[in-house]
Parts: C-alpha cells; structure tokens; sequence
C-alpha cells in the first residue's frame, strides 16, 4: 500500500516538475524574443516545421537524436556513479577515430557489413579507453575527473587535427576537410528517402535498453548508484569506489565512443576535425534537464535534436540567427536547475 | 510560486497568439535558387562576394530568388551536413544549388547524387576535372592568379625595406598557386621596373592553417600580422578571407609605422583601414553566375568546369569580368602608372608562369621560354624558388 | 572579569547546560574540565556567541553584555583559540596575521608580529607559508593575532592536543605572561595534569551542570570523582567465553592519522572477547578501529585479522569483519537509497534485480528489527535509532569480528539496551566484539575487556571485572603510566 502512493506521488511530482520547467522556459524565452521584436509563433512554427513537417526532416533530425542519446545514455552511469564526465566530448572523438582507423585498414577479403560491425567495435573501444583514462588519472593522479576530462578533449582535439592534417592526410593535399570519403560500401546502409540508417536507430534503441537495465535492474548498477551516493560507506558494503566509477567511466566512454563512430560511418562518411558536432557538451545539457532520470533522456534528446534541425531554418527563413536554438536549449536546463533546486530547498525546509 | 507560474503560462499563450506566422511562398515562373555560403554573409570578403553576386542574380533573371544559408562550416554549424541543407533547400523550391567552399566538396558531391534533378555548382572544386562529379555537378573558378600579380606588383612598388609578406590560410594547391602569383607580380615589379636585385627582395608566407582565424584551432592571425609588421615587413598581402591583415596595417600606421596590407577576395574590403590600403585583388561572381544559372534556367545545362579571367578590356566590369584588382585610394602615380602599365601587358599576353622557373627546393618547374599549362598552374606542388615559407 | 549566571542551553529535548554558574577574574587561569559530552564546549560557544544561551546572564567587569555572533564576541574582547587553527594555509605567516586587522598597513603589522614574538619567545619567519608549520606554530600565530586583536578574554579549546612538548611549554609560558598582564584565561581541558599546574581554579562540569570547583592547591581525586560521577562499587560485566584463537593482532603499530596516531600499539583480541575502548575524542580509537578494518594503512607495524592482512575484502560474498563507524549517514549508509536497496547490497550476490529483489529480506529485517519504515523508504528518512538498527540488520550471519564506533549514540536506553541484547547474541563463538564508547557505564555493562586509549597509546588494558571506574578515568585523563599488556 505504502509503495504504492509512495510511487504515485513521485510520478504526479515529476510531471508538475515538467510542466513547471517547460512554462518557465518558454516564457523565458518567449518574453525576450516578444522584446526583441520577433513572433515567438513565427519561431516555433519555423523550428516545427525545418524538424517535423515531412519524414525526409523527420530522418535528419533522428541522425542528430541517435549520437546524442548515445552520449545522454553513456552520461547516466558517469553521473550516477557521482562524476562529472566533461570529458566525453573527447571520448566521441576517440571513438570517431578508432571506427575511421579500422575502416582505412585494407581488409579485403572482410565483406563491407563485417568491416562496419568491427568499426562500431572499435569506435566502442576507443571511447571507453579514454573515458578510462580519465579514471585512471582519478584513481591514481588524485586528478578530478573533470580537470582529466577537460585536459583529455584538449589531447583529443590536437591529436583528430594531426591525423587529418598529418598520417591520415588526403591524397594530395591536407585538408580541413577532413580525410578522404570512405567508399560507398563502407557508408551504413540507409534506404532510398531515408537520411538516417535504420541500423544506427537500432544502436541507439539498444544501447538506451541496455542502459536502463544494467542501471536499474542490475546488481553493477545499484553499485553505481551506491558510489555515487556515498563512496565512504561503499568498501563497508565490499564494493571499491574507485574500481566502480573506473568502469562507470569505461561504459559511459565507450557509448560516447559509438556516437563517434556513428558520426563517421554513417553521417559524414570521413573524420573531420569537428567529428564530434558538440554531442557531448549537448548530452551533459540534456541530462541535467532529465535530473539525471533515464526514462526522460530519449525525448529530450529528441526536443533538442529537433531544434537542433529545425534551427537552420531561422537563418533561410526568417534571417534570425540559429544560435537561438541554443539559447531554448540553454533556457530549458536553466528553468530546470532552478526547480529542483526550489523543490529541493522546499524540501529541506519542510 | 503559484502566482509566477499562472503569470507565465499567460505570458506564453499571449506571445503564441501574438502574431500569427506567415510565411508564404508564393509559386508561379520563380526560379529558387539555394547559396551556401562558409562565412558569414556580411564578412567583407570571400562569402560577402559570393552573397552580393547572388543578390545581383535576383535582378539579372526575373523569378530567381536566392535562399541561403551563411556560416556552413562544421564549427559554427555543428552536426549540420551538406546533404542536410540541400534537401532542406530543395523542399523550399531550389532547383540549383551553388557551394563556396573547397570544404564542402565531398557533402556537394553526396547531395548531388541524391538530388539528380538539382544543378550544382561548385565554387573551387576540381571535381569535374578528376571525374569524380555527377553529371549535374559543375565547378567554378576565378583566375585570381592575375588579381594576385597586380597585388604582388602593387607590393613590390610600395615598399621600401623589400620585405613582403603573405598571410596564407592552409596549404593546397590553390593556395600555392596563389601565393606564387603574387611573388611573381612582386618580383616582376622589383626587377623589371625598379629595376634592383632580385636578391634584395624577400618574400616570406605564413600558413595560419584556415581561411579564417578559428581561436585554438589556428594561428591567430592577428597576432602574425603584427609579428611581420613588427619584423621588418612592411607590405603584407593578404591570402585568408578577413580582414585583419588590413586591420593590424591600420593601428601600426596611427602608431607612426609607414606599412600597409592588401587584403583579398571582395571589393570593398578596404573600407576598414583605407589609409593603409594598397588595394584589393577581388572576385566578382556575377559572370560565372549568370552563365551557369542561364544555362540552367534555359534548359541547356552543361557539366562544366570554367575557370574564368578578368575581361581586359574592362577589368572592373560587373558584367563580364570574373577578377580584377580595386586600386587603393593612397596609391602615388608612380604605382598607378607602374599599374596600368602591368595591367596592360598582362592583357597583351604577358604570363609571369614562364621559364626559367624553379621550385623551392631547386628542382627545374619550367625550361626557359616554356609557359605554364592551367594543369600545371591548377596543381601547383611546390612553392618557387626565392619564397620563403612552407610548401607542404 | 568574565561573571556567567546562571547559564542554561536547551537542544530540542536535550539540556546541555543546566544553570552554570562560573566566574573567572582578571589575571587569572581558570580551567575547566569534565568528560566528554559534559557541556563544555557548548558553554564556551555560548561565550564567543557561535551559540545562542536559552537563558542566563553574562557579565563583563559587572556589565551585562549579549553576544550574538563570534564577531560580538570579538568587539567584546572575548577570543578563542580552537583545536584546529582556523587559518589560510596556502597563505604565508605575514598575511594570515593581517587578516581580520582592522587597517591594511603591512609594514605595521609586520612589526607588531615580530613584537609580538619576542614577548613570547616564539620564532615564526613573516615568509613561510602555513602549510609547513606544525599544528602548534599556528597555534602561536592564531594566539598573536587574538592579542593583536585586543583580546582580554581568551578561550583556549584543548589547547595541548597534537603539540610537542616544546611547544606546550612555550605556549605555557605564553599563557603566564598574558595572565600576568591581566588578561582572563579559560583553559578548556581533559589532562588534569596540565590543568592542575596551570591553573588557579578549576570548574568541573558534568551533564551540563557545575559539579565542582577548586582553588589552588588541588585536590585531584576529588576532581576525579566529580569528572566521573559517583562510581559505581560493582558492576556485572558479562560473562567471558572461552578464551579461544586470537582474533584480532596488532603488532607495534605505528600510524599518523588523526590529532594523535597510533603509538606502537601491541595487542591481541581473541575469539569470545568483547572489548570496550575508552578514552577522549581523538585519542586513537577510530584510528585502531579503521585500521582493522583496512580502511586505514599503518606506516608500520603487522596486523593479522583472523590469520589475514587487515584488507577490505572488496566483491567477497561473504563478510567476516564488519564496521559500523559512528557517523552512519556519512560514513556507513547511502543516503539516497532506500532500506531495501541496502539490503541488496549486503547481502546476496544474484546480478539481475527485480522490483521485488530484496523485498522479503528487508521486510523480514525491518520486523525482526522493529525498524520503523518500509523497504522503500530512503535510509536519509530514518531516525538515527533506526539507521543503527538497519545497520545492525545487515551484517552477515557469517561474521567473527564486530568493530564498532559509538554503537548506541543516539539511540534512547531501551533501543541501546535492545542493541546489546542482539549484538551479545550475533557474537558467535569464535567471534569478538571491538568497540569504542564516550560512555564509561556502556564499557563496564558490555564488555569483558576495557582498553583505554590516550595520545595514541593504550594506558590501561584490563579486564572489565578487575578494574574500576576510578582507574579507567585516570587513565582517560593521562594519570597512570603504561601498564603492560593483559593475557
């Protein structure tokens, strides 16, 4: 019986928590825009329309939703395990590079859906290394994980421009560019009319399951979970804190490392310097404005895929800058900080 | 808390009601066309040229209505694709989609392929040339190796410690064969009309690693203009599509420094520091465009790739020329008539790509007397001897 | 003169200080002593204004005044000197001692400083940064600066715990001169000796209520006897089991941890031994406690636990050594997971977990260990009598060695006596019990085995039948000499 309303009364909670954020943004930002002198309605009826207004948009807007959910999903064992992955932008771009190393090997007696399998593998490898090397530097550095992260997107970010610009060149020139296009076998396969490929939607779907039972419906997970809460009390319980969040950061770095890869395979078919768009800064966003819950992560990734894509349409449509789907973005996590930490403070007062 | 939530839910449904989009597109004989520009639209240089001679198109044809898209680099417009915009200009009406980017060759080529129906055209690709285009996909140049020359000439009259500099943005082909335009014009100013030794002249590149300056990613270029200034060189060409060659030029002058820049790709670049300005190399798209998007609108497109040059008989012809060079308004007589006079034999067939030439390392480019294909030119591999600056 | 009347300080329920009466005069050192928990602290917060009083009067020179905050406090002349130096320690000397100077002139302060330490002999250099002074260097920096400050009451908050002996000394010294420069002193101690050489009257405080009060010369059995209450003539302890295989052993263990360490400690603990340590706060109780946990690692020394190195046994299924620390909600519980998700964890070792894992267990834990809530309530909402009782719920049936911090804080008589019961009945046979305790009564009613720890030694270690009250507070306070090790 008790259970039972406890739930209810949490569930009724998270959706006036919502709705409370989702008014408190939109007013926000509808208020400026109002004073600035721009229809709020001409905005969203833009952004509606450049994200959801036929399937071939439909399609763009779900190449940016998988990475960025991959990233969100890698985001929630970092953060229930008590850390601040801020490196994660970095754990992209090694992913990113490992699916691009793998698919420059000449394999060819490997048939193209073995090589592309392989080179999700690796991009999965290449992120969780890195993640892992932030832990490490934890571990035994004694460097906060979000110093380490920071550092290792530097060390990330220099070493992507040396590859394209150095080992990893064009034929002929070196290009900010990028490197050269795979060729068209080694693209993910993506039907006639479709922009994303079915196979990377899958990941995704996969990964977020996978994520939702190791962190709810596993004994690792409620480990985490434990670190995180107290990792004084976790070696009283038989559970290694710095083992635990080692492997957090592991699995958190590899799923930012198959957005990575995905971004290589499937979207722009070649690593180029910027690989990883921002994804992961974005996903830390949208995990904050999840409070850190699994179940929301997917739709918000959705929300901000969509304004994401439907942002271009500002400049072409409307002159506006499309910088102003980040300012939504940035209002939305914002409104959604404020009231938990309201709730919060009502809370501890009550 | 109550009462700020009822405030603001009000304040939203007020703003929603608040004037209704409209946004209609009308139909009927218009010709969309899509332009995706690298840069900002108003950046004073290469993506303001491509913007202004879209602009001119709308008046040219009546019915073609420009719709575009500036600021189309992965770093401003991140997980934005090529392909992306094109089938969001394409669901808009574009029926030709013009790309000013050598970056976004590999997107360019994808979209093409999805959109057989669309016309492309490529501004500074070479996709055409390496068999790699679709058929709906055309390439576009300017000769700008002739805008740089008269840069270089204009440098090499101006200056007075002979120490020239060119403020390049990455290394390729393209801005090889530019750089080594605009030694040629200088050296060509240096000993055939100052008539002084082509050992006193110093030509020196730096390599900032983009077209424009991207904080931690590349060499900031102010700061390498304000190092050659500050070492000696007082004329600096400008290969980077903004202006902070030009910029620096102009607070070292108020500074006392007798120096000056050239800065590059549009016409009215040297607005922000006139008193330093020794004139502008610039593309005037409106030519290749108006060809191109006729062909289209008539029917009659052809994949091509056209590399078009100044029309000598007019060079600052809107209409009909491709390249030219805006003199600066401080120029003395003295590089005024030197200039008219390069102009004029560089009209009369003067080509400073002739031998002897040899590359940086020493290695033989061109025999004596033996002028340079446009392959060759096109496919610069190195840098020439008597520049200093990396090759590779 | 600092007149106190009639104090009184109230916690919810709990009545700190009860109607203090203390009167210190001008050049004087007043000490003021009593056990842990005895109110002292709490009175000279009420002092310095951290604290508000619930009722009373403070006097100064026979003018009431009210101290509502420490900086009150300061404008009044009153100043404290804590256990632990409150200082920048990435700063250097020089500017620590011109912070909270009411004008910035640094070549001044400078020479008030270097005044300043040759009246009391100190040697501090202006340069060195904090972070490399000893505890009592600050100390005597913290000390300038009160003076500096114009204190003419100052407060001193054990002042000789983790100093040298040079140091007490020169801080003695200190002490002497700024009495006889007429300032008040109030000496906050637990060490009778240093109390008694000081001082020229002692208050003793117990259960928040002035129990006592001496002038020179003292007589410090009567002090003792006020300190530790009407001991009790016999006590009951439980009744030893078999004396059998050893347990616990440490072997001239050395540790740095904490305001004293662990001085060569050499002991062993057998199966069928429950043992009570005793002692002040800090003595080395905790320390001994983690490290036999392997929470801590000694600098030297071996320690075998159940024929082992003392190492968490990390992912094991089954735990023979359990701690329960004293803060359990910081140090021994996930705050943010409910009852049942401890369970879980403690127990158990299926990898998938469903909604209904752990229910029965937690159900039958919280009816067999009347804790008040349900398996899905966050162990944060629990009331601390129940956080030790879910504690107590989760250790393995498996075990052979309890270690214990404070077992029964915050637990009301009849929840401690019920905690005993269970605890007395878990311990198996070839099992022992290790626990530390403010609470003397607990020590004596519980344990077959008393240590009392002081400045990181063991003092005394007896067995609870052959020792008394009297002898345990005489070594809580530093009165005996070492006594060799029991068994």
């Amino acid at each position: 019986m008790n259970v039972k309303r406890f739930t209810n009364f949490s569930i009724t909670q998270a959706t006036t928590n919502g709705f409370l954020i989702g008014a408190l943004a939109l007013g926000t930002v509808s208020l400026l825009l109002v004073l600035l002198g721009i229809s709020p309605a001409a905005i969203g009826y833009a952004l509606i329309n450049g994200s959801l207004s036929s399937w071939l948009k439909f399609s763009h807007v779900l190449t940016i939703w998988t990475p960025l959910l991959l990233c969100g999903c890698g985001l929630l064992f970092t953060f229930r395990a008590g850390l601040w992955n801020i490196g994660i932008e970095g754990q992209v771009v090694l992913g990113a590079i490992g699916a691009t190393f793998l698919l420059r090997q000449e394999y060819s007696t490997l048939p193209p859906w073995a090589l592309i399998s392989l080179a999700m593998f690796c991009s999965f490898v290449g992120g969780a290394l890195w993640g892992a090397f932030a832990g490490v530097l934890k571990n035994r550095g004694g460097v906060n994980e979000i110093f380490g992260g920071l550092g290792l997107n530097f060390v990330a970010q220099g070493f992507i421009l040396w590859l394209i610009l150095g080992p990893w060149k064009r034929a002929g020139i070196a290009s900010m560019s990028g490197t050269d296009l795979f060729t068209r076998e080694l693209w993910m396969f993506t039907p006639h009319g479709w922009r994303v490929a079915p196979a990377a939607l899958i990941i995704g779907f996969v990964v977020f399951l996978l994520t939702g039972l190791l962190l709810s419906a596993t004994r690792f997970g409620l480990q985490i979970k434990a670190v995180g809460k107290n990792p004084l009390a976790a070696p009283l319980f038989g559970i290694r804190p710095d083992m635990t969040g080692l492997c957090a950061m592991a699995i958190g770095g590899g799923f930012a490392g198959l957005a990575g890869g995905l971004q290589v395979i499937c979207v722009y078919h070649r690593l180029i310097p910027s690989i990883s768009s921002g994804y992961g800064y974005l996903a830390l966003l949208v995990v904050m404005l999840a409070n850190y819950k699994i179940l929301p992560v997917p739709f918000i990734c959705l929300f901000f895929a969509c304004l994401a894509a439907g942002s271009i349409q500002l400049p072409i449509v409307l002159q506006i800058d499309s910088s102003l789907s980040g300012v939504i973005q940035g209002a939305c996590v914002l409104s959604a900080l404020l009231v938990h930490g309201l709730r919060k403070r009502k809370k501890g007062a009550a | 808390m109550k009462s700020i939530t009822t405030l603001v839910t009000t304040l939203v449904v007020f703003c929603f009601l608040l004037l209704p989009a409209s946004n209609a597109f009308s139909a009927g004989d218009e010709y969309p066309f899509g332009l995706l520009l690298v840069g900002p639209a108003n950046d004073h240089g290469w993506s303001q040229a491509h913007f202004e001679a879209g602009q001119a198109m709308e008046k040219v044809f009546p019915g073609a209505k420009m719709l575009y898209i500036d600021k189309v680099n992965p770093a401003d417009r991140a997980g934005i694709t090529i392909p992306m915009l094109v089938d969001d200009l394409v669901s808009k009406g574009a029926k030709l989609i013009i790309a000013n980017s050598d970056d976004m060759k590999d997107g360019v080529r994808e979209a093409a392929m999805m959109h057989p129906d669309v016309k492309f055209i490529h501004v500074s690709g070479d996709d055409v040339i390496t068999g790699k285009a679709e058929a709906n996909l055309s390439n576009l140049m300017g000769r700008m190796y002739y805008g740089k020359m008269m840069a270089g000439f204009v440098a090499a009259m101006t200056s007075k410690t002979g120490k020239i500099a060119y403020l390049g943005p990455l290394i390729n082909a393209e801005t090889r064969r530019l750089s080594a335009a605009a030694y040629l014009g200088a050296r060509y100013a240096w000993t055939k009309v100052l008539k002084k030794p082509a050992s006193d002249l110093h030509f020196k590149v730096s390599w900032i690693g983009f077209w424009f300056n991207i904080p931690g990613v590349t060499s900031d270029p102010t700061l390498v203009a304000g190092s050659f200034f500050d070492s000696g060189y007082d004329v600096v060409l400008s290969g980077i599509d903004t202006t902070e060659a030009l910029v620096v030029a102009g607070q070292k002058r108020k500074d006392g420094k007798d120096v000056y820049a050239i800065p590059y790709d549009f016409k009215g670049a040297c607005v922000s520091a006139p008193d330093a300005c020794l004139g502008v190399p610039y593309f005037n798209w409106v030519p290749g465009y108006t060809k191109m998007i006729g062909q289209a609108i008539k029917g009659n497109w052809q994949q091509e790739f056209l590399w078009l040059g100044p029309d000598w008989k007019d060079i600052n012809s809107v209409k009909t020329s491709t390249v030219s060079f805006e003199a600066g308004n401080i120029l003395g007589d003295k590089q005024k008539n030197g200039l008219a006079a390069f102009t004029k034999e560089l009209a009369g067939g003067l080509n400073l790509f002739t031998g002897p030439l040899n590359f940086q390392d020493g290695s033989p480019f061109l025999a004596a007397g033996v002028t340079a294909t446009d392959d060759q030119m096109w496919n610069l591999p190195q840098l020439l001897e008597g520049m200093e600056g990396a090759s590779k | 003169m600092i007149e106190l009347i009639n104090i009184h300080k109230t916690f919810g329920k709990v009545q700190a200080l009860q109607g203090v009466n203390l009167k210190a005069k001008a050049g004087t050192i007043h000490g003021v002593i009593g056990e842990n928990g005895a109110g002292k602290s709490t009175l000279m917060k009420v002092l310095t204004g951290f604290i508000t009083k619930t009722g009373g009067t403070i006097l100064h020179n026979s003018v009431e005044i009210v101290c509502n905050s420490p900086a009150d406090a300061t404008r009044m002349g009153i100043g404290m000197l804590y256990q632990e130096p409150l200082d920048f320690p990435q700063l250097s000397v020089i500017d620590n001692f011109m912070a909270g100077a009411d004008d910035f002139s640094p070549a001044q302060q400078r020479t008030t400083l270097a005044k300043l330490c040759d009246t009391f002999g100190f040697s501090l250099l202006p340069e060195s940064r904090l972070e490399e002074l000893t505890v009592g260097e600050r100390q005597q920096l913290e000390l300038m600066r009160l003076i500096r400050n114009g204190t003419k009451i100052l407060i001193l908050d054990e002042p000789t715990a983790g100093i040298s002996e040079k140091q007490q000394e020169l801080l003695f010294t200190a002490l002497q001169t700024l009495k006889d420069d007429g300032a008040t002193i109030l000496l906050v101690s637990h060490k009778l000796e240093e109390v008694t050489s000081l001082c020229d009257t002692v208050t003793v405080l117990r259960q928040g209520k002035v129990v006592g009060e001496q002038h020179r010369p003292f007589q410090r059995d009567d002090l003792l006897k006020a300190m530790f209450d009407t001991l009790p003539e016999h006590n009951s302890p439980p009744e030893k089991k078999n004396n059998g295989s050893p347990v616990l052993e440490f072997n001239a263990v050395c540790s740095t941890v904490g305001r004293s360490g662990l001085k060569e400690i050499s002991i062993d603990i057998h199966a069928g031994e429950v043992v009570g340590m005793a002692g002040v706060d800090g003595s080395g109780q905790s320390v001994f406690l983690k490290t036999s946990i392997g929470l801590l690692q000694p600098e030297s020394g071996n320690i075998s636990r159940l024929g082992q190195p003392p190492n968490i046994s990390f992912g094991k299924k089954s735990r023979k050594t359990v701690f329960l620390p004293a803060d359990r909600l910081s140090e021994g519980l996930f705050p943010g997971l409910n009852v049942r998700e401890h369970h879980i964890l403690a127990t158990g070792n299926s990898v998938f977990l469903t909604s209904q894992k752990g229910l029965k267990k937690s159900q039958q834990a919280i009816d067999a260990y009347s804790i008040r809530g349900n398996p899905d309530t966050m162990i944060e909402d629990l009331s601390g009598g129940n956080q030790q009782r879910l504690l107590l719920s989760l250790i393995p049936d498996e075990v052979q060695l309890i270690l214990m911090e404070n077992p029964t804080r915050g637990l009301d008589v009849q929840s401690a006596a019920w905690t005993w019961k269970h605890l007395h009945k878990r311990l198996a046979d070839n099992g022992a019990i290790v626990f530390a305790s403010p609470d003397l009564e607990e020590i004596m009613e519980q344990a077959t085995r008393v240590l009392v720890f002081y400045n990181g030694e063991i003092l005394l270690d007896k067995p609870t039948d052959k020792t008394t009250y009297q002898e345990i507070s005489r070594a809580i306070t530093g009165q005996i000499s070492k006594s060799p090790s029991h068994s």
